[in-house]
Formats: C-alpha cells, structure tokens, sequence
C-alpha cells in the first residue's frame, strides 16, 4: 500500500517534472522567437513614376492606362484616393500620394488638362501645380525563389477601429479578457453556430490561433491541442494584448497569389482591393475577416458566391455585437465584393524584373531580397513596355506565323542610362529564357562604328570623306586558315568614301579599315563602349564576331548616343528599407571615354545610314523629318537580325534569331529593323537633334572623289569635319548657285535657303 | 577651411538660382530669395561656334517643372547634403533632359562634394545642351 502510493508519488512527481520541464521549452521558445519575430518580407519593385507636369509628353491615353495599371478606379466624380473620371481631354483624378526615398507625394485631388499629345496644365483646386508624380506601380516581388509568406507589415495604430472590433467579435470576443484560451468563447462560439445553423467561428482565441501559425503543425491531436494552450497561456504572461493582436494581423494566412501566401490584412487589402488597409470599405473589411476561417473557400476570386454569403454573416455579426450599426450593415450588405479590377499587373514583366534581380544581386544576398520588405524603385516605364510589347507582337506577327523565330529589345533612355523597357523573349509575359540578357550571338555589323570610330578618333588620318577600298581582301592569321571576307551583295564597290562604307556596311571597306587600324584598337575601343566580354582579338571581329546580348549591345550603343560618355545601364534608382530610410542610390555618373568629336562624326555616318543606307526602311514607319541614327546588323546567312539605333530621347535595340540558331531568312533591315521602327514611331517623342560641338565644322566635298569642291558644284554635298582634318585636295569647280534647290538631308539640319 | 567651403556652397547656389532666372519662362511661383550674391563667373572663351544651326526642335518647356526643384538641389547642397541634391538633379533630369541648367547644377555639386573628375565630365556633356553664351560658359569653366 505504502509502496504503491510512494510509487505513484513518484510518478506523480516525475510526470510534473517532465511538465515542467516541457513549460521551460515552451517558454524559451517563445520568449526567444516572439519578441524579435523576423517577418519575411519580399523585395517590393516599383516602376518609376509617372512624373506630371505642364508640358510633359503625355497623352490622355497614356495617362488612362497608367491609372488603369495603378488600379484607380473609374468614378463620376472622384471623392477619394484612387479615383478618376475622365474627360476628353481633361482628367480628374484623387491621387493616392506616395512615401517616395526624397519626400512624400500628399494625397490630393488633382485636374489634368491635355493639349494634343502633351500634358497642357496641372492643377488642385484652381491652382497651378509645377510638378506631381503618382503612386508608382508595383511591378512585382522578389520572393524566395521556391514561393513562400509574403506580408505587408502594419501597425496596430494604423488598422482602423471598425476593422478591430469587427475582428475580435467574429474571431475572439473575449479577447481583452482572458488568459490565453477561453471556456466562455468556446460555449459561445457553439451556441451561435447553432443559432446561425452553420459554422461562425471556430472555439480558438486569436492568442491560440497566433500560436498554431507561428508555432505548430496543423495536425489535430490531443497533445497539440495542449501544447497550443499551455503556449498560449505563455504568450499571455509575456507579452501585451497589443502585441499579440499585431502580430496576428500581419500573420494570419489570407490565401494564395501564384506561388507565394498572401500573410496578414494589410497585403490581403492590397493583393485583393489594391488598397492599403486604412482606406478599406466596410464590406471590402468585412470580406477579409471572413476569410480567416476558409482562404480558399471564401476566395472572392475563386468562390464569389460564397465569399459575398459569408462577408454578410460578419456584417451581421459585427452589428449584433454593436460594432456598427444596423443600417451600416445593410448599406455594406448591398455592395458588390469590391474587388480590384486591373488586368494582372504584377510580376507580368519578368524579363524586366530578372535584370533587377541581376543588378541586386551584386549588392545583395538573396536572402536580404526576399526577406528585409526592401522596396526598390526602379526605371522601368510601363506606357514604353506596353509600346515595346505590342510592336514586338505586331512586327513579329506579320514576319513569321510558324512562331519559330525569337526576338528580345532593351530600351533606354540614353540621356541617364536607365533601362525603361525590355523585352526577353516573343512571349513577353511569360517567364523564361530571357534572351534580352542572356542570348549570346555574333552581331554582324552591329560592331562596325567601333572600327570607325577608332578611325575617326584619329582626325590626322581619318575623316568622312577619307577614301576606302572595297575591294577583295584575304587576311592571314597565324595558325588559323586564310580569311576571305565576302560583301552581302557578293560584290565589291571600289572606291567609297568612308561615311558610305559604314552607311551602306560594306564589309571589304570595313574588314581593310579594320585591319589598317589593327584588331587591338578596335578591341580597345569596344571596351571603352563598355563591351568588354565576348570580344575575341581576331580578324572575324570586324565583321561582329563574338557572343553578345541584346544589353550587351544596348550598352556600347548608350555611350554612342551619349556622346562618348559611357554610363553603367541602370535599372534601380533607389533601394529603402522597410522603415522607409535610403539605404543605396545608384547615381548617374559619365566616363567620358571617347571624344565628343569623333563621336558627332558617326553619330552623321549613323544618320546616313537611315537616309541613304542600309537602315532607309525605318522611314517606311517614322515621318521623314524625324531625325533618328542607327545601325544594322545581319549575320551569316541571315541568323542573326539586329538594330540598334535612337532618336533624341530614346536608344533601342532589336534582335530577332531562332533559338537553335538556325537560319531567319532576314537581314537587319528586313527583321530587327521593323521592330525598332515600329516602336519608335509610336513610342519617342523627340527626334535626334543636332548639336555641333566645338571643333567641328562642315565643308563641301565631292561625294565621289572626297576633294573639296563648292557649292552647287556636282556631287557636291556638306559634310562635318573635326577641324584641320578636312581633305587637301579640292576639284576645280567654283562655287554656284544651286539652281535645284533641292537639300540634302543634313544640309536641311541647317534649315539653309537654297 | 570651413569659411572657404561655405562661401563656396553659398556661391552654388547662388549659381543655380541665378541661371534659374536665365530661363525665358517665369514659374508662376515666387523663387526663394537668393542666399548669396555672385557676379555673373566671368570666363573669357570663344563664342560657341553654332554655324547657320537653325532654334532647335520646339519642345515645349518643362522649365516651369524644373524651377522648383532646382531651387531644392540648391538648399540641399547649401545643407551640405549632396546626395540629396544629387537625387533631386537626377529627377529634374529626367523631367528636362535637355537642359543645360539641370548639367550645370550636378557640374556644381560634384564639384562642392570633391569629385572634379565627375563634374567636369558632367559639365562636358551639358556643352551638348547649352544655349545662351551665360550657360555655355559655366559649362566650360568646369571642362578647364
């Protein structure tokens, strides 16, 4: 008797010490875990602003579809942020305003007056505004590559006080109360699901509820259930009710967006009303709390019916329990769901957002992009992608309905270096192979101004009218076999000044010019483009030997265009961490690494090829007076289809080619070239224009023979040259008259009379 | 050391608000009041050689857009923040780029915050962009 009585003693004993001992666990678990919880928190990606203004290149269209994306919705008369009504040509819009790196854009309601294709006055209340931007568009994440939680924090402060109550009366009445888990809340979430006739509310305090997510499986047995409230009744003893509610808000799983979980209300408000969760309606409120209890099943997205049954059964509770009122509750009762009603937006330019991702990962760990809350602004333009889309689609689709031919673009704005667009593939939507980065093809002719260049930087030998042989060339290489370049047209031209070579992309003239120079300094002046990988030192490079990208070739054309000053391509302007402060900004910084003057004079031979040369099929889309300079690209038998080219605001480049390499059929000019013009007549609003700097000046030249000749004289026409270097020689034709009248296109830059 | 520095900031932003009144358009908005004033920087060069060029393209002028955030590059310099100066340049920019008065304000700030070499390369590219004898000047006195 007395032995078993100490034996069950003892068991007694030893079963609270294991108790005990199992509290101490819990304890340290949660006191470890709870108090400095790490919430991931995806990398959040914005588009650039959409910057107003008087004066701005806008059109109401662009405008509309801007708003559209932003998810604005279109109203009668906009009384909150995030409404619009548009007008003809005037657009009254609520803007939501925006925490941007530099300052915070207030909400305001703003009138925008357009004038043909430009923005003609900002105002607010009658008053003129100088500069507004709008809340820029989140072009998408960057999550664990897997998927996983993805949340936006919020602050107890900010949930708004309906929203709160709402919560606790259908989740957790008792909530202020008690310890941790609640005999009353289970008795009364029994008693009015029988009331109800269905399912209100599970017996679980929100304190449970918090514990199970954060802590434990969702399988359902006794053990767990136990560990749940001893868990529990911890979190209670350590932590304020204010905590364990906020931490709650943002935990609780709302459903599923692709491959990441949508945690917490405040991205849940966003994710499915594009609305921050303070400006939530009492309906879009009471849709989210009913969520809690089935995400799936009461997806609005998925389940309408049932989510608009259910979002009705909290209204009716929340105004039972008086924390609205009844008439509240019916008004709400009779909204539609109020679901967002953009065109998926999000993570739909993953070619764009592989080259942030690229670009972030010289700076960071993938680890800080998917868990910090970084937010990233970026340059990316969605009105030019949406043109870089839709051209691509058009030209494509009128070259070749098999679908065996691929293409990738980049376009940029030169005068800053950002990357505003991008296409990686002819399935602009869809995530993949993204040849706009990763595509490694030889680029034809596309090198070629790096030879002229080289050239043309050495004014004592070199100018426009310098005279280059066309003419068969077989160049020997040690240990390689003898190399006979061929002409595209299989013909050589004799004598060509060298402006023609390169506008008509003659190859012996180019492959002789190149060779004269020696393959080093043409290696060398592609680094200092900012080419720099996938050059081989070989003949073949003059004639675009080497493995580029599409980015590759953007970036030596970017520093053609700049002028001579190389600047790294940028996507990301600024990166805030998830309090808001900078924490990097990726300036603006020129390498003046070519001379402005050898530069101006390609930047001639470039606007010769698409008046006279081999790129002329641009103005079979862009007006004639559009000033533009570019260059083709084709390799052997027509694999390759490039062009790159820009007016006086945007740079492109094209490339079309199949995957397996095979052979296209196009040259640049019959394939890439489309695209380019395609785009750029829809998408740049300023021509190139012309801006002569010092130490150049034109002369007449005999475009036959490269002598100076004079005005009016036969094959007279004017020419820039960097001064001193002009040709020695003049023919013997004194200047006249020009009875024709008829100008150049060059000589029209000067808006010359006859 | 410290006086030189900040009659030097002052003398930025004089600069900028000075050529900010250059513009042919008035912003509607008064601009604040000059901090310090700076004769017009007196270097003797050439006159830009523009031969027969024709006005350029007729954009209409974002200079009303520029004004104001000219004038918060300039007190941000003046605060010594340069990085925000900087960033404000950069989104004026974007806004204006084209202007030569935006190039003359980074040549500037560069040149407040130590990097020469970088202003002087700003400066060179915003030659591409000047107009009047005034701003194609300051330009060049950076180029030096």
């Amino acid at each position: 008797m007395f032995r078993t009585s100490h034996l069950l003693f003892k068991l007694a004993l030893a079963a609270l010490v294991v108790v005990g001992l199992f509290m101490v666990y819990l304890d340290a678990r949660i006191t470890a875990t709870f108090s400095d919880k790490m919430w991931e928190l995806s990398a959040k990606v914005y588009a650039r602003p959409l910057e107003l203004f008087a004066g701005a290149a806008l059109t109401p269209g662009d405008l509309a579809y801007e708003l559209e994306v932003l998810g604005y919705r279109t109203v009668t008369t906009p009384r909150q942020p995030g409404e619009v009504s548009r007008n003809q040509n005037r657009v009254d819009l609520y803007a939501r305003g925006f925490d941007f790196p530099d300052e915070r854009e207030p909400q305001r309601r703003v009138l925008v007056e357009f004038s043909g294709a430009r923005v003609k006055a900002v105002s607010a209340g009658g008053t003129g505004i100088d500069l507004m931007r709008l809340d820029p568009v989140q072009v998408g994440g960057i999550y664990p590559r897997q998927g996983g939680e993805d949340r936006l924090l919020v602050r107890l402060a900010d949930v708004p006080e309906v929203f709160r109550r709402g919560l606790m009366a259908v989740e957790d009445r008792s909530f202020d109360q008690h310890w941790g888990f609640s005999i009353g809340g289970i008795a009364r979430a029994a008693f009015s699901n029988l009331r109800s006739g269905q399912v209100v509310s599970g017996g679980s305090t929100i304190t449970q509820q918090l514990v199970k997510n954060y802590y434990l499986t969702s399988e359902r047995t006794l053990v767990r259930k136990l560990t749940e409230v001893l868990m529990a009744v911890l979190l209670e003893l350590h932590y304020e009710k204010d905590q364990i509610l906020e931490s709650y808000i943002n935990e609780v799983y709302l459903g599923q967006d692709g491959p990441r979980a949508v945690h917490g209300f405040a991205l849940a408000a966003q994710h499915y009303f594009d609305k921050p969760l303070e400006q939530l309606d009492l309906h879009q409120q009471a849709l989210l709390i009913g969520m809690i209890k089935g995400p799936s099943l009461y997806n609005p997205e998925r389940n309408p019916q049932r989510a608009l049954e259910r979002r009705n059964v909290i209204l009716e509770v929340m105004a039972d329990q008086g924390v609205i009122a009844p008439e509240q509750a019916a008004a709400a009762r009779a909204m539609p769901l109020g679901l967002n009603n953009r065109g998926r937006i999000r993570d739909s330019f993953p070619a764009f957002l592989e080259l942030v991702r690229r670009q972030l990962s010289r700076d960071y760990r993938e680890e800080d992009l998917t868990t910090r809350g970084l937010s990233i602004f970026t340059s990316f333009d969605p009105l030019l992608q949406r043109q870089l889309e839709s051209s691509t689609a058009a030209v494509m689709e009128q070259l070749d309905r098999s679908g065996k031919l691929q293409t990738a673009s980049v376009v940029t704005r030169f005068d800053t270096g950002e990357v505003a667009a991008l296409v990686g593939g002819r399935k602009a939507r869809y995530a993949g192979f993204n040849r706009a980065l990763d595509a490694r093809r030889p680029a034809g002719s596309l090198l070629k101004p790096a030879i002229y260049l080289a050239a043309l930087e050495r004014p004592g030998q070199f100018s426009l009218a310098t005279v280059l042989s066309d003419t068969p060339l077989t160049i020997k290489a040690a240990g390689a076999k003898p190399w006979q370049p061929q002409n595209f047209d299989r013909k050589s031209h004799g004598d060509v000044l060298l402006y023609q070579a390169l506008a008509q992309s003659y190859n012996l003239a180019s492959a002789r010019l190149g060779m004269q120079l020696g393959v080093d300094a043409v290696v060398d002046m592609l680094a200092r483009l900012g080419v720099e990988e996938g050059v081989p030192r070989l003949p073949a490079l003059l004639l675009g030997a080497g493995e580029y990208s599409p980015v590759d070739m953007a970036t030596m054309y970017q520093t053609i265009a700049a002028g001579g000053f190389r600047m790294p391509l940028r996507s990301i302007r600024d990166i805030v961490d998830v309090n808001g402060e900078p924490l990097k900004r990726y300036p603006l910084e020129y390498e003046r690494t070519v001379g402005l003057q050898a530069v101006h004079l390609l930047h001639f031979a470039l606007r010769a090829v698409v008046h006279e040369g081999t790129g002329h099929g641009v103005y079979n889309y862009l007006p004639q007076d559009f000033a533009v300079a570019g260059k083709t690209g084709t390799t052997n038998d027509g694999r390759d289809s490039w062009f790159a080219g820009f007016s006086g605001d945007l740079l492109a480049v094209s490339w079309i080619g199949r995957d397996d390499n095979g052979v296209t059929g196009l040259t640049g000019g019959s394939g890439a070239l489309k695209v380019w013009a395609h785009f750029m007549s829809r998408a740049s609003k300023q021509p190139l224009a012309y801006r002569m700097p010092d130490d150049i000046q034109t002369q007449w030249i005999d475009d036959r023979s490269g002598y100076l000749t004079g005005e009016g004289c036969p094959n007279s026409r004017i020419l820039p040259f960097i001064t001193g270097s002009e040709p020695r020689q003049r023919t013997d034709c004194a200047p006249r008259d020009s009875g024709s009248g008829v100008k150049d296109w060059f000589e029209s830059l000067f808006g010359r009379n006859g | 050391m410290a006086l030189s520095q900040l009659l030097f900031r002052g003398a930025v932003v004089s600069l900028v608000i000075l050529l900010a009144g250059c513009s042919t358009y008035t912003p509607p908005v008064s601009v604040p009041t000059p901090v310090a004033k700076q004769p017009e920087p007196k270097v003797v060069t050439p006159p830009v050689k523009m031969p027969q060029a024709p006005p350029r393209p007729t954009t209409p002028s974002a200079d009303a857009a520029l004004q104001p955030l000219l004038a918060k590059a300039g007190q941000a310099a003046q605060r010594g923040d340069y990085e925000q100066a900087l960033a404000l340049l950069e989104r004026a920019q974007r806004i204006g780029p084209d202007s030569a008065q935006v190039y003359l304000g980074m040549a500037q700030t560069h040149r407040a915050r130590g990097d020469a070499a970088q202003a002087r390369a700003t400066a060179e590219r915003g030659l591409l962009y000047c107009t009047t004898d005034a701003q194609c000047n300051a330009l060049r006195a950076f180029t030096r």
